[in-house]
């Protein structure tokens, strides 16, 4: 039961997240897990891991907060800002999923 | 009881067959007089929703009755396992066992009340992207009517988010249908495909019945919808009975949106339970959508 995804991702990362957004949707949700602390999941749509795909924390005037990359499990964590803030997840050539931080729940 | 006095026309030729699982009768509860072989039993592994937007906490009903024609509902025992297997991606899979959150309930169907379980995992359970493959093995049933015991172990599939995971693998389950398509991402209209296991090998040309959710379960209720979405021109169309090919293969239609459950049946002939056979069937639950705007 070969998946096409198994042949992608044996390719260098930036070529899988290249080809994976090419051909599939980017993905991203995020959590808060109760300690004061957010993580955010990714990957795309073709079951394509997200590892060091852009994850960036923003405040409401734009300013970055956190400027991440999805870890080798295709997720990040970062301490829960104190501000109002979104999450951009940037799967590349145009696909960012944005995330309202008062969308993030436990 | 008017709904299933139709299926007592099918008593005769139901007799004529040489005995096997779909003909599991059901005279004790109606006096004996009407025997709905046409109808199957089934495991149901409830949720209202296959394919999920966002992370949610997800609520299964455990009921084991006959979806088609709301027919009779079988008690059930403390199940033997329940759990998740949950998969994001490429990631490994992750097995949560579910035990701990089986609530006891009285379900009702059309004419009977049994036996049957609510699970309401937190979302913690279901917080991740990815899919989330609930697995039941519930109590062996005793099936009186032909003194032996029914045990259906039963998968359905959920995801989240739309990424991917596991779907495609098998559990390593003792008999399970693995799926060769998405069973949360169905239109009305495509196939479904799936294969059957035995001990992880293949079964070529298992008994497999096929029957529509026809009645839609009702959680806050307990019940199922009194009213169903359809309604069979003939018996034959309430269990769709059917072969898997010489590969083990099997390949339905999905002509109408809901759930469709899949059973293979009895497929390991040397069982036993407490003295008296035991059919090990596979059951899975596929989910057909609508196109729509």
């Amino acid at each position: 039961m070969n998946r096409p995804r198994l042949v992608l991702a044996s390719l260098p990362l930036l070529a899988l997240a290249a080809v994976a957004a090419h051909a599939h949707n980017a993905i991203c949700d995020c959590f808060d897990n109760g300690d004061e602390t957010i993580t955010c999941e990714g990957g795309f749509s073709d079951g394509g891991k997200a590892v060091g795909v852009p994850l960036r924390v923003l405040d409401a005037s734009g300013k970055v907060l956190v400027d991440g990359k999805m870890s080798d499990e295709s997720d990040y964590t970062f301490p829960k800002p104190k501000v109002d803030y979104r999450v951009e997840f940037d799967g590349g050539q145009g696909h960012v999923v944005t995330i309202d931080g008062r969308d993030i729940e436990e | 009881m008017a709904a299933r006095a139709t299926s007592s026309r099918s008593m005769a030729a139901t007799l004529k067959s040489k005995p096997r699982p779909v003909a599991r009768l059901l005279a004790t509860a109606l006096g004996g007089l009407v025997a709905t072989a046409a109808e199957a039993h089934f495991q149901l592994l409830y949720t209202p929703e296959a394919a999920l937007n966002e992370s949610a906490a997800i609520e299964l009903a455990l009921v084991f009755s006959h979806p088609f024609d709301n027919g009779f509902t079988m008690n059930m025992g403390m199940p033997e396992a329940f759990y998740v297997v949950s998969q994001r991606g490429e990631g490994d899979p992750k097995t949560t066992d579910l035990m701990q959150y089986l609530e006891p309930i009285e379900w009702s169907g059309v004419d009977s009340k049994a036996a049957a379980y609510l699970a309401r995992p937190p979302r913690t359970v279901t917080r991740s992207l990815g899919d989330y493959t609930f697995v039941l093995r519930p109590a062996p049933y005793y099936e009186q009517n032909e003194d032996k015991y029914i045990q259906q172990i039963t998968k359905t599939v959920v995801n989240v988010g739309g990424l991917p995971g596991a779907w495609d693998e098998p559990l390593g389950l003792p008999v399970e249908i693995v799926p060769l398509d998405k069973p949360y991402a169905n239109w009305v209209g495509g196939v479904f495909r799936g294969v059957v296991l035995a001990n992880g090998e293949p079964v070529p040309h298992a008994e497999v019945e096929v029957e529509f959710l026809n009645h839609e379960p009702q959680i806050a209720e307990r019940r199922f919808d009194p009213e169903g979405k359809v309604t069979a021109p003939q018996d034959s169309f309430t269990t769709l009975s059917i072969r898997a090919d010489a590969a083990g293969q099997i390949i339905i239609g999905l002509p109408k949106a809901g759930w469709w459950g899949i059973c293979a049946l009895n497929l390991d002939d040397d069982l036993k339970h407490e003295g008296k056979e035991l059919s090990l069937d596979a059951v899975l639950w596929v989910k057909a959508t609508d196109m729509t705007k």
